[in-house]
């Protein structure tokens, strides 16, 4: 399923350049709920660096118009960082160019899926130039109300292996790699 | 303006953070949160597909969590001038939210919690609102203020 040309005009990042936009590519090789196990661990599949351009269109997408967050000549001067300051949900755009398209937590990407709620938690500013490596680790899943409910932690530490952020993530999502097809294919 | 743990009240509001939803503006979040999920961006799939009963697009649910953690950092600062700072939000989507709406997120003082000197933080309970006053998302913010 081709994803609309006009997403285009938004690309401004190298990694926006590179990355597999298709979800419906490949979701045969998604975790699955009903095959996701409680306690089961791993690394994502890639790191991120971070990168000023990868702070800056984030916060543009959020509307922000604080040049300590959109400004990066004005972040330098006046940012207690001397960088810009990133908008605290910014740990998604690293989980979802981390995870990639497959094995443990690729659920993230189930067309399909719903999201009921999320917890993250800001230890410390990432800073330009760390590489971050996220470790995932299947933490809840449950039915409610006939619902099917996965939830996995996600650990991004930096290159020194600093705690940098964490985020419980929970999405409802088709039980079944049948059911998962029947939204893939629709 | 810097705010302190000291002067801060309970019940103290933010001012309102309005976020359009426009296709242009989930577009635009879709590629830089990487989140490219069809029941975002591609029309005639959700028209198909009806994730959550409607044919249309909707907004992310992370995209909604922004706007709701905007609401403190946009008062206070995502690093406040007298060194205060976000330490956790915790988020629930009550309703998706349709392509093209407007989204009003509101917030308060709802607790003190004191930890000592220099760990001190506030809870704020933030919601936002659809254009037809629906709640469509509610969440915790942890903002760390200095003393």
């Amino acid at each position: 399923m081709p994803v609309p040309n006009r997403l285009d005009r938004y690309v401004e990042t190298e990694k926006q350049r590179h990355f597999s936009r298709d979800f419906m590519t490949g979701w045969e090789a998604y975790e699955t709920w009903d095959e996701a196990a409680v306690g089961q661990s791993g690394l994502a599949q890639r790191t991120f660096e971070i990168t000023e351009e990868d702070i800056l269109d984030y916060n543009q997408a959020c509307g922000e118009t604080d040049p300590l967050m959109i400004d990066p000549a004005f972040a330098r001067k006046h940012s207690p960082t001397g960088e810009l300051l990133q908008h605290p949900i910014f740990v998604t755009t690293i989980a979802f160019y981390s995870l990639g398209e497959k094995g443990i937590g690729t659920w993230i990407r189930t067309p399909g899926a719903r999201n009921p709620q999320q917890r993250i938690e800001i230890i410390e500013r990432f800073r330009y130039g760390e590489i971050i490596s996220t470790t995932i680790t299947t933490a809840d899943k449950f039915t409610q109300r006939g619902k099917p409910y996965l939830q996995m932690l996600l650990d991004f530490r930096n290159e020194r292996n600093v705690l940098k952020a964490r985020w419980w993530c929970s999405l409802i999502l088709p039980e079944t790699r049948a059911d998962v097809a029947r939204f893939a294919n629709a | 303006m810097s705010i302190s743990f000291g002067e801060i009240q309970t019940g103290h509001s933010f001012p309102p953070v309005v976020q359009s939803y426009a296709q242009q503006a989930i577009d635009h979040y879709a590629l830089a949160s990487l989140d490219m999920n069809p029941v975002h961006t591609n029309e005639e799939w959700a028209a198909r597909a009806k994730v959550f009963g409607i044919p249309e697009t909707v907004g992310h649910g992370m995209m909604t969590m922004s706007t709701l953690a905007s609401v403190v950092t946009r008062a206070w600062g995502v690093i406040g001038k007298g060194g205060g700072s976000i330490r956790f939000i915790d988020a629930k989507f009550t309703k998706p939210v349709k392509v093209g709406e407007t989204v009003t997120a509101t917030g308060k003082v709802k607790q003190k919690r004191y930890y000592g000197p220099g760990k001190n933080w506030v809870q704020v309970a933030v919601e936002a609102r659809d254009s037809t006053g629906n709640l469509i998302g509610l969440a915790e913010v942890g903002y760390n203020l200095p003393d």
